[in-house]
């Protein structure tokens, strides 16, 4: 007993020592930069509280940049973004499971497919209303083919990233073995066909598990057939077996260009993964063509101070779409990632005063460019790497969620693909088993 | 600072993984399911926030069972680990490896999505089934434990990250999920650079400059976290913070007079801690000095008696033709042989209480038979030293009662006899036992007071009497022969009974003891008694007695007078003559019990039976007692049950059970097969027995034991005396043996052990091997002759 009022004694003076030095710290000046981007800040700019962003990015310094730009009007509060396992599966279950936490994030990483999810309707109903007008969050400055609203009209999530498909070429090879970037489904032809003389083992490339290899291919031709095609599209969302007939087309276009053997099918097998795996083989200078999406493409610019071939014989490249027709390829357009807000984050107006913050076409352009992804804003300001893009014409750009398919039937089309670029099936048995493809 | 740091996370994984590791101690321990197991932990977790997993190595450690449901489905406990692809629990290394901190990095928590460390212990589960126990600790819970100066250093940052550079707790000025890609995402360094930096910071503690994401130059201070295999502890400020030249001399002084104070502190704290010190080494000098006291008196007492019994010998050698020396002789001996007994018996009990081995085994047993024991103990010892002894019972209710017999004797017998021992000659011990009502109604409460009239206790040693190796130093005291023991065992096993003890005394006046126990009741129930109906005349001038005597007459269905001495007895003898029987103290004042006796049976001749009733040993009473006209003779405390078997002799009612008695006593013609390797002790036996009339047959060891079981016809023997270390087979196994022969007669053949293993866990032992009973080396003839008599006994009925 005696013991143990000495410890105390002890500890009260330590805890004594530790309160005075704490309080003698010097009093730093507390000044709150003005706006340079237009936004007026509408809570007690001296609010302290943390806020937690979750996703399946393991890193995302565009975010984090903003945070830091948030800082400047709210100095006080801790923004942190927190990679989750298992985020973007389906199966996972784990946001909805953080949103019932003790610990529950206050915004969260959304997906256009999110609906279909298990806990979807879990998700959709812990989710705040992004339209509503006490927000003050304006919308106007994403293309409003990109938001999708909830049957009672409410905008539960904003587009963050939107993506695109295409091929990342290396600029130098082309200038090297003065070939031409080609703009044409011949021209691709004959582009693999030099790189192939010249003695290239690969002269395109892709990452081949799953549904991926050809898809930046025959996808977009593919949406182009069916697009404004009511009935098609009906019959191919309802899974009926002869809808398979309006990928026809798309596969046979998938089955002429691996007939001519310019893929290496045992060299894309070794790419582990479509992201990291792809880039680094990419940057290895001996690909001319690499097929791939505009996540990946997002990963490109860090990655290049990771490859030691890069760095010691750095190369210009560049993305740009994948011509299936003579008037060349197209630009789909779809959702990467969006953000919800949990509404009943503990800071649920500081969730929803950084959302007002993000949501205009300053910060979210700042942030693709940083990423490298595709805005979803109007202003469409892409980085220079997805300049031949802007070449495209009004008709070849192709928004996913106007398409209407639903992400069953793009399933299907897109197994079909890949089976049909490996030889797993051919075109006609590919048609015939169309709903029913696994 | 980043130093110290480390200190206080490496105290903490070590406090958790220790925590793990005794949750998977108990697990291994108990062989428990994995349920059962995930029970255990769930109970045993104190913290909120904290939860265990346990993930089976079948199928990876993929999948398991959680403490807490999942937040999202209550009710569910199953655990997936599917989905955490960034664990990576290297299953085969946590089962295989014993590193001091087996820890995960940070991960998302499946069952409520929050972001953890787990701490891992392979265990062993039921049916040979291998898993991982892990401990999840959400990362916010960890980061509290850190304590960091943010006030004054207020763009200061720590971040612990494992070998990968993957944050396990990320400051808040750190960014990107990995310290490295973080490096890499503000200064571009060149491949060669990253690795040079990820290879010094995993060897040793350094600092280096970096840019932060907001353009500053930081100062990074590293350093390997000792506790575990890969984590490193990094804190990072800004250049700019650190380049300050202003010295805040407040702040110096307020460390200074904090550090002066933390001394003093430290001061007072060290000369307590050595007075304390100084205290435990002199209370060690003192148990040392009482310990070697001890010794030297123990040397001293044992070879006292030791001396007796050689001398003795050698005198007895010398005159054996004259008996009558030999006799004085062998009663010399015999008196510091049983002393030198008691003596090594509190040495060894004292040696399993201080080794805390004492332990109780109950039985059913008889409190009467109990009391009767007490008496006939202490009558030798009454009568020797002439004390007036009175012992003085209450009704008992309940005769057979559940407890350790052998125990509660020895509480009883060291209080009466040190009460006999300590009271000098004409003086007076007083017993009082009585049954009161227990605490539930299958318990009794049994209060045994001992009152005397000798020499009395000082204040001091009643304050110290109950611990060993302490004996008052008074001359009166050294005269009497003790160890120092008996106390402080009788308070032990009180204790255990969680009984009370309590003592009064002074010096020179006497000491009274007070023993309580509850005892519960036994199943067994008290024999049903006719009650028998007849007008008892009792005198007796113990007012307490008189009234207790009553009162238990009356329970058997007599009516009872009192007369308070033998005058009074006479005189209503003479006034009424309707008395069925007389029952008379033997040591009234004016009028002894004896001489009352022959007035009445000058008066009313010879059919009124009179009962004489004495505290003492009455064997030298008896003849002039029936010389007198006494019928009958019964020592004192006067049981309900004793009591009634007594009149209805007196009285010739019913079967005679003292007769009954009387001829099972007769124990010549029996012939008892005893087991036992020493030849000296088989001569002793043997010849004792002989004395007895009773023929043996010897077995050297327990194997021929079995043999000679095996092999006898039926009827052969009527009992065995079983040693218990033998070679060949020990008494155990040979009784174990014995009881499993196909012959029933040999399989059912009585079996009393006879043996130096004299612990209640011993007899225990025996009864448990199939015995029927259990007499302790050296043998007491009574005892053996008792065993005999009740074999008999039980083998007739």
């Amino acid at each position: 007993m005696k013991n143990r009022r000495w410890k105390l004694a002890l500890g009260a003076a330590v805890l004594a020592l530790v309160l005075s030095v704490t309080a003698c710290g010097d009093k730093e000046e507390k000044t709150v930069q003005k706006s340079s981007t237009g936004f007026v800040p509408k809570l007690d700019t001296q609010t302290a509280c943390s806020l937690t962003v979750v996703g399946h990015y393991s890193n995302f310094e565009a975010l984090e940049a903003e945070f830091n730009s948030f800082a400047k009007y709210y100095p006080n509060v801790q923004l942190k973004y927190i990679y989750m396992d298992g985020y973007s599966k389906a199966s996972s279950g784990i946001l909805s499971t953080a949103l019932a936490s003790t610990e529950a994030p206050d915004i969260f990483f959304t997906y256009p497919w999110m609906s279909d999810w298990p806990d979807g309707a879990a998700i959709a109903a812990a989710s705040e209303n992004l339209s509503d007008p006490a927000l003050g969050i304006d919308l106007s400055c994403i293309r409003p083919n990109l938001l999708t609203k909830d049957s009672a009209g409410n905008i539960l999530s904003v587009p963050i990233y939107t993506t695109t498909y295409g091929m990342l070429v290396n600029e130098d090879l082309f200038a090297k073995e003065g070939v031409a970037v080609p703009q044409t489904y011949a021209q691709l032809l004959d582009a693999c066909e030099a790189f192939k003389k010249a003695g290239y083992a690969n002269p395109i490339m892709g990452y081949n598990k799953g549904s991926d290899l050809l898809y930046p291919l025959f996808y977009p031709y593919f949406c182009a057939q069916v697009q404004g095609n009511e009935t098609a599209l009906k019959e191919m969302n309802e899974l009926k077996p002869e809808a398979g007939q309006y990928m026809r087309s798309a596969l046979e276009l998938a089955h002429d260009f691996m007939s001519h053997g310019y893929i290496n099918l045992d060299n894309c097998n070794e790419l582990k993964d479509n992201y990291e795996a792809v880039i680094l083989r990419f940057f290895e200078g001996d690909v001319p063509m690499m097929l791939a999406s505009g996540n990946t493409v997002s990963g490109t610019e860090k990655r290049e101070a990771k490859s030691q071939p890069f760095t010691s014989h750095p190369f210009k490249y560049s993305f740009h779409p994948v011509p299936s027709t003579e008037t060349g390829g197209y630009f789909i357009n779809a959702v990467s990632i969006g953000f919800g807000v949990n509404k009943s984050s503990k800071n649920l107006a500081m969730a929803n005063e950084f959302m007002r913050f993000l949501i205009s076409a300053n910060e979210l352009n700042t942030m693709a460019k940083a990423k490298r992804m595709v805005t979803p804003c109007i202003d469409m300001s892409l980085d220079s790497v997805y300049a031949p893009f802007r070449r495209l014409s009004a008709q070849q750009f192709i928004n996913t969620l106007e398409l209407g398919l639903s992400d069953a039937a793009a399933s299907q089309v897109n197994k079909a693909g890949w089976q049909v670029s490996n030889g797993l099936l051919t075109v006609d048995e590919a048609v015939a088993a169309y709903g029913s493809i696994q | 600072m980043t130093v110290a740091m480390e200190s206080v996370t490496t105290n903490y994984l070590l406090g958790e993984q220790e925590v793990c590791n005794s949750w998977a101690a108990y697990i291994n321990a108990n062989d428990m399911t994995a349920e059962e197991a995930i029970g255990f932990v769930r109970k045993s977790i104190s913290t909120s926030g904290i939860m265990a997993h346990i993930l089976f190595a079948e199928d990876g450690g993929l999948n398991g069972l959680s403490t807490a449901a999942r937040a999202s489905k209550p009710g569910d406990y199953s655990v997936s680990y599917g989905n955490v692809t960034a664990l990576n629990i290297d299953f085969g290394e946590v089962l295989a490896e014993s590193v001091t901190v087996n820890v995960t990095r940070a991960y998302t928590n499946p069952v409520n999505a929050i972001q953890s460390i787990a701490f891992c212990c392979p265990i062993a589960l039921k049916d040979d089934q291998t898993a991982i126990l892990l401990r999840i600790v959400p990362v916010s819970a960890f980061q509290k434990k850190w304590f960091f100066p943010t006030e004054e250093y207020k763009t200061a940052g720590i971040s612990l990250i494992d070998i990968a550079g993957d944050y396990i707790v990320q400051g808040y000025s750190f960014k990107n999920s990995n310290f490295y890609e973080f490096y890499q995402s503000y200064n571009s360094p060149t491949p060669d650079a990253l690795k040079d930096l990820k290879s010094s910071m995993a060897n040793a503690p350094g600092v280096f400059e970096l840019n932060n994401s907001m353009g500053q130059r930081c100062m990074i201070a590293h350093t390997r976290v000792n506790s575990t295999d890969d984590w490193i502890l990094v804190s990072m400020i800004p250049v700019a913070v650190l380049d300050r030249t202003v010295i805040s001399w407040t702040l110096v002084g307020i460390i200074t007079a904090g550090l002066l104070l933390l001394l003093v502190f430290n001061l007072i704290n060290l000369m307590s801690f050595n007075r304390q010190l100084k205290e435990a080494a002199a209370s060690a000098d003192r148990a040392n000095h009482a310990k070697t006291d001890f010794l030297s008196t123990m040397s001293h007492d044992i070879r006292t008696p030791m001396n007796a019994i050689i001398g003795l010998t050698a005198i007895a050698s010398k005159n054996v033709d004259d008996q009558a020396a030999v006799r004085d002789s062998l009663r010399k001996i015999n008196l510091a042989s049983n002393h030198l007994l008691t003596l090594i018996n509190d040495i060894l009990d004292i040696s399993k209480v201080e080794s805390g081995k004492l332990n109780l085994n109950p039985v059913t047993f008889s409190i009467v038979e109990c009391a009767e024991n007490l008496v006939n103990i202490a009558q030798p010892m009454v009568k020797e030293k002439d004390i007036d002894f009175n012992f003085r019972i209450n009704r008992f209710d309940h005769e057979y009662l559940y407890g350790d017999q052998l125990r509660l004797n020895q509480i009883y017998i060291n209080i009466l006899s040190n009460a006999v021992k300590y009271t000098g000659p004409g003086g007076q011990v007083c017993v009082d036992m009585r049954e009161e009502p227990g605490e539930t109604d299958k318990s009794v409460r049994l209060v045994y007071i001992v009152a005397d009239t000798g020499m009395g206790m000082t204040p001091e040693f009643m304050a110290r009497m109950y611990q060993p190796f302490s004996r008052q130093i008074d001359s009166r005291v050294n005269t009497v022969q003790g160890t120092g023991l008996g106390l402080a065992i009788t308070k032990q096993m009180i204790d255990l009974m969680h009984g009370t003890i309590d003592c009064q005394s002074e010096v020179g006046k006497g000491t009274t003891f007070t023993v309580t126990l509850e005892i519960p009741i036994a199943d067994r129930k008290d024999e049903e008694t006719a009650p028998l109906s007849i007008r008892v005349l009792l005198a007796d001038d113990d007012e307490i007695l008189l009234e207790t005597t009553k009162a238990t007459l009356q329970s058997i269905g007599a009516e009872a007078d009192i007369a308070h001495n033998g005058f009074e007895a006479v005189n209503m003898v003479s006034s009424r003559d309707d008395y069925d029987a007389i029952i008379l103290d033997c040591k009234m004042p004016d009028m002894d019990g004896i001489e009352a006796t022959r007035q009445i049976r000058s008066k009313v001749g010879k059919d009124v039976p009179i009962l004489l009733v004495s505290a003492y040993d009455w064997s030298d009473l008896e003849e002039t007692a029936k010389e007198a006209g006494v019928n009958g003779l019964i020592s004192k405390p006067l049981f309900r049950s004793t009591l009634y078997n007594k009149l209805r002799e007196i009285m010739g009612i019913g079967n005679d059970r003292a007769k009954q008695e009387d001829e099972t006593a007769d124990i010549s013609g029996m012939r008892i097969l005893v087991a036992e390797d020493n030849d000296v002790n088989w001569e002793i036996i043997s010849m004792l027995l002989q004395m007895q009339g009773v023929e043996t047959e010897r077995a050297e060891n327990g194997q021929l034991a079995v043999e000679r079981v095996a092999g006898a016809a039926k009827g052969a023997f009527n009992l065995v005396f079983m040693d218990i270390q033998m070679p060949v087979m020990n008494g155990i196994e040979a009784t174990k043996a014995i009881r499993a022969l196909p012959d029933p007669w040999a399989s059912h053949i009585p079996i009393i052990a006879m043996t130096a293993d004299a612990f209640s866990e011993n007899v225990a032992e025996c009864l448990a091997a199939g015995m029927n009973g259990h007499i302790a080396k050296p043998v007491d003839m009574k005892l053996v002759l008792k065993e005999i008599k009740r074999i008999k006994e039980e083998t007739k009925s």
